[in-house]
C-alpha cells in the first residue's frame, strides 16, 4: 500500500495529466454547451501538453543553458520545444473553432447542441 | 548540392510558402490566385514524378532537413509507398482544382476565393508532408495542418450545414489529434527517439521492458488516426462534412484526405511496430474486423439516401474499408490491392464528387429520385458518373476492377475466403446503389429542372473526361502503377 502511494507520488504528474485528460474529454462529450466543448477539448489538450513536459523533467535538473565549468543535471529541452508547437496548434484549433461557434450562434441564435439539434429537427452535432 | 536534390523538401515548401501568399495576391491581382495555384499544384506533380523515376531506378533515399542528420533532424524517407501517395496527391489535386476555378464562384461568396486556394494549398502541402515524412512529431504537425484545413475547407462556404459538419469535424478530429499526441508521448517516453527508423530499431528491446506503455501507444494511434480516416465505428463525421462541402473539397476531402491517413497507419504499422506487436495485440484481425464492417454497413447506409452526395460520402466509408481491409490481411497482394485502391478509389470517387457537382451546378438538384433523365441532357457528367459507378462495383476494364482483383486473391492467400466473399459481396452492395441511378440517368425522361440544364463550362466537362479516361487507362494497363506499388509492399512486408 505504501509502496503503490510512494510510487503515485513519484509519479504524480503523469497521474494527474490523466486525470486532467479525463476531465477535459468528460467535459467534451457530455455537455451540451458549445463553448464548454471547446474548454474541454482545450482541458484535453493541455494534460497532454503536462504529461508530455512532464517525460523531459530530470529531478533537480536545470534549464539546458550550457555555462562552462558547472556541472548542473540539466532537464531534457526536446519535449518542450515539441509542445512549444502543440500550444500553438492548440491554439489556433480553439481559434478556428470559436469562429465556428460564432456562426452557428448568427444562424440558430443559440450555443446549446441540443437546441441547435432540435431546431434542426435532425441528427445530433 | 543542386536543386534537384532538394526536391523532396520543396514538394511540401513549395505550396506551403504559396498558400500564404494567395491572400496577398488575392487583393493585388485576382485573377493570378488560379493560375499560381495550378503552376504549384504541376510543380509538385513533376517534382514527385522526377523523385518516382528516382526511386524506380536508384532505390529509396533519405533527405535530411537543413543537412542535421537524424537522430538530431528531420528526416524525410523518399521510397515508393511515399512517392506512389505523392503522385496520387498532386495527380487527383491538380484536375480537381481545375474543375473548381469555374465551380467554385457559383458556389463561394466573392471574398473568400482566395482563402480557399490558400486552403486548398495547405491541404496538398501536408498531406504530401505526411506521404514523405519520417518522424513522428513531424507527422504531428501536419496531420493537425491537415486538420484544420481540411475543416476549413468545408465551412468555407458558411451555410448552416457546412458550419455544423465542420464544427462536428474539428472537435473529433481534435480527439483524434489529442490521442496522437498522448500515443508520441508514450513512444518517446521509453524509447528517447521520433525518427521512425531509429523508432523500429529499438521498440523490440523497449517492448520487453515497457509492454503496456508501447500497447497504451498503438491503441491510441489506432483511435487517433482512425477518427480521422473515418474507419467504422468512427465515422459518425463523415456524412455530413463530405456532402456540404464545396464539390472540389470533397472530391478531395473524400478522395484523399481519408486515404492518407491510411497511409500513415500503414507506414506505422509496417515500419515502426512490426517486430513489436506481432503476438501482443490482434491489431490486424481488429483492423480486419473493423473493415469488414465498415464495407458491409458503410454500403447498406449508401442504398438509403436520397442526396446523392450523402450517397457518395457513405460509399466513401465502405471503401476506406478495402484500403484497411488489405492492410489487415497482410498478404502481399492484399496489401498491393489496399494500396492500389488508395489511388484507384482517389481517381473514381474524385470524378463522382465533382461528376455530381456538375448536376448542381446545372440544375440544381441533389436528390436521386429528381436526377431521372440527367443522362441525356448532360451525357458528358452523367458519362463520368457511369464510368466512376462502374468502377466502384469493380467491373473489368475500370481500375476499381484491379483492387478488388488483388484483394480478393490476398484474401485467399491469407487462408481467409470469408473476406474474398467480403469483397464480392460488397461489389454486389455497390451495384445496388450505383446502378439504378445510371439506369435512371440514361433511360428515363427527364423532367423540372433536368430537363433543361444550365451550360456546364468546358474546363468542368474536361476535367471529368479526363479523369473519367484515366479510370479507364488504368482499368486496361493497371501496370502503370503497379510497378511501384508492387515494390512499395515488397518493402513493407519486407519480401
Amino acid at each position: 500500500m505504501t509502496d503503490t502511494l510512494l510510487r503515485l507520488h513519484q509519479n504524480s504528474y503523469y497521474f494527474f495529466s490523466i486525470v486532467l485528460f479525463i476531465i477535459g474529454f468528460h467535459t467534451m462529450l457530455t455537455h451540451n454547451n458549445l463553448i464548454k466543448k471547446i474548454i474541454g477539448m482545450n482541458i484535453m489538450d493541455t494534460s497532454i501538453f503536462l504529461f508530455f513536459v512532464a517525460i523531459g523533467y530530470v529531478r533537480g535538473g536545470r534549464a539546458p543553458i550550457l555555462e562552462p565549468g558547472a556541472g548542473h543535471a540539466y532537464i531534457n529541452p526536446l519535449p518542450s520545444a515539441l509542445i512549444l508547437t502543440g500550444i500553438v496548434v492548440a491554439v489556433s484549433v480553439t481559434a478556428y473553432a470559436l469562429s465556428l461557434v460564432v456562426k452557428l450562434y448568427r444562424h440558430y441564435g443559440t450555443i446549446d447542441a441540443e437546441e441547435i439539434m432540435r431546431l434542426r429537427g435532425g441528427e445530433t452535432l | 548540392m543542386s536543386a534537384a536534390a532538394h526536391l523532396p523538401a520543396l514538394t511540401v515548401v513549395v505550396p506551403l510558402f504559396f498558400a500564404y501568399l494567395m491572400p496577398l495576391l488575392a487583393r493585388w491581382r485576382k485573377s493570378w490566385c488560379a493560375a499560381t495555384t495550378l503552376a504549384v499544384l504541376a510543380f509538385t506533380f513533376f517534382s514527385s514524378l522526377y523523385l518516382a523515376n528516382r526511386v524506380m531506378s536508384s532505390g529509396p533515399f533519405v533527405y535530411h532537413m537543413g543537412g542535421w542528420a537524424p537522430p538530431w533532424g528531420i528526416e524525410f524517407y523518399v521510397d515508393y509507398l511515399a512517392v506512389f501517395t505523392a503522385l496520387t496527391i498532386s495527380g487527383i489535386g491538380l484536375p480537381v482544382i481545375v474543375y473548381g476555378i469555374k465551380d467554385l464562384p457559383h458556389e463561394l461568396k466573392e471574398g473568400v476565393l482566395g482563402w480557399y486556394y490558400t486552403l486548398y494549398l495547405l491541404l496538398m502541402a501536408s498531406m504530401l508532408g505526411m506521404a514523405l515524412t519520417n518522424d513522428l512529431f513531424n507527422l504531428f504537425v501536419f496531420v493537425e495542418i491537415c486538420a484544420i484545413a481540411s475543416c476549413a475547407i468545408i465551412s468555407i462556404k458558411e451555410s448552416r450545414e457546412c458550419v455544423e459538419a465542420a464544427f462536428k469535424y474539428l472537435v473529433l478530429s481534435a480527439v483524434g489529434s489529442g490521442c496522437l499526441l498522448l500515443a508520441i508521448a508514450l513512444i518517446y517516453m521509453v524509447t528517447g527517439h521520433l525518427n521512425f527508423t531509429f523508432l523500429a530499431a529499438t521498440l523490440p528491446g523497449v517492448m520487453a521492458v515497457y509492454p503496456k506503455n508501447i500497447l497504451a501507444a498503438l491503441a491510441l494511434l489506432m483511435v487517433g488516426l482512425g477518427v480521422k480516416a473515418a474507419l467504422f465505428p468512427l465515422h459518425v463525421w463523415l456524412p455530413d462534412a463530405h456532402s456540404s462541402a464545396p464539390s472540389p473539397s470533397s472530391a478531395v476531402l473524400s478522395g484523399l484526405v481519408i486515404k492518407i491517413y491510411a497511409v500513415a497507419m500503414i507506414k506505422l504499422l509496417y515500419k515502426v511496430f512490426p517486430a513489436t506487436f506481432a503476438g501482443m495485440a490482434p491489431v490486424m484481425a481488429m483492423l480486419l474486423w473493423m473493415s469488414t464492417l465498415a464495407i458491409i454497413i458503410g454500403s447498406m447506409f449508401a442504398i438509403v439516401q436520397e442526396d446523392i452526395k450523402k450517397m457518395l460520402a457513405y460509399s466513401s466509408i465502405a471503401q476506406i474499408g478495402y484500403v484497411f481491409l488489405g492492410v489487415g490481411l497482410a498478404s502481399h497482394n492484399a496489401l498491393l490491392g489496399g494500396i492500389l485502391h488508395i489511388f484507384n478509389h482517389a481517381m473514381m470517387k474524385a470524378m463522382l464528387f465533382l461528376a455530381a457537382g456538375a448536376f448542381i451546378y446545372a440544375t440544381g438538384v441533389r436528390k436521386l429520385s429528381q436526377l431521372k433523365g440527367i443522362g441525356v441532357t448532360m451525357p458528358v457528367p452523367a458519362g463520368a458518373f457511369a464510368i466512376g459507378a462502374m468502377a466502384m462495383v469493380g467491373i473489368p476494364v475500370t481500375n476499381g476492377f484491379w483492387s478488388k482483383w488483388y484483394l480478393a486473391l490476398g484474401a485467399l492467400d491469407a487462408g481467409k475466403p470469408l473476406f474474398a466473399a467480403v469483397v464480392l459481396v460488397s461489389s454486389l452492395l455497390n451495384g445496388i446503389y450505383y446502378l439504378p441511378i445510371i439506369v435512371n440517368a440514361f433511360f428515363s425522361k427527364p423532367e423540372g429542372a433536368v430537363a433543361k440544364p444550365g451550360r456546364l463550362p468546358a474546363v468542368m466537362t474536361g476535367t471529368l473526361v479526363v479523369l473519367g479516361a484515366g479510370c479507364i487507362i488504368f482499368g486496361i494497363f493497371p501496370s502503370l502503377v503497379l510497378g511501384l506499388v508492387s515494390r512499395a509492399t515488397r518493402l513493407l512486408l519486407g519480401l
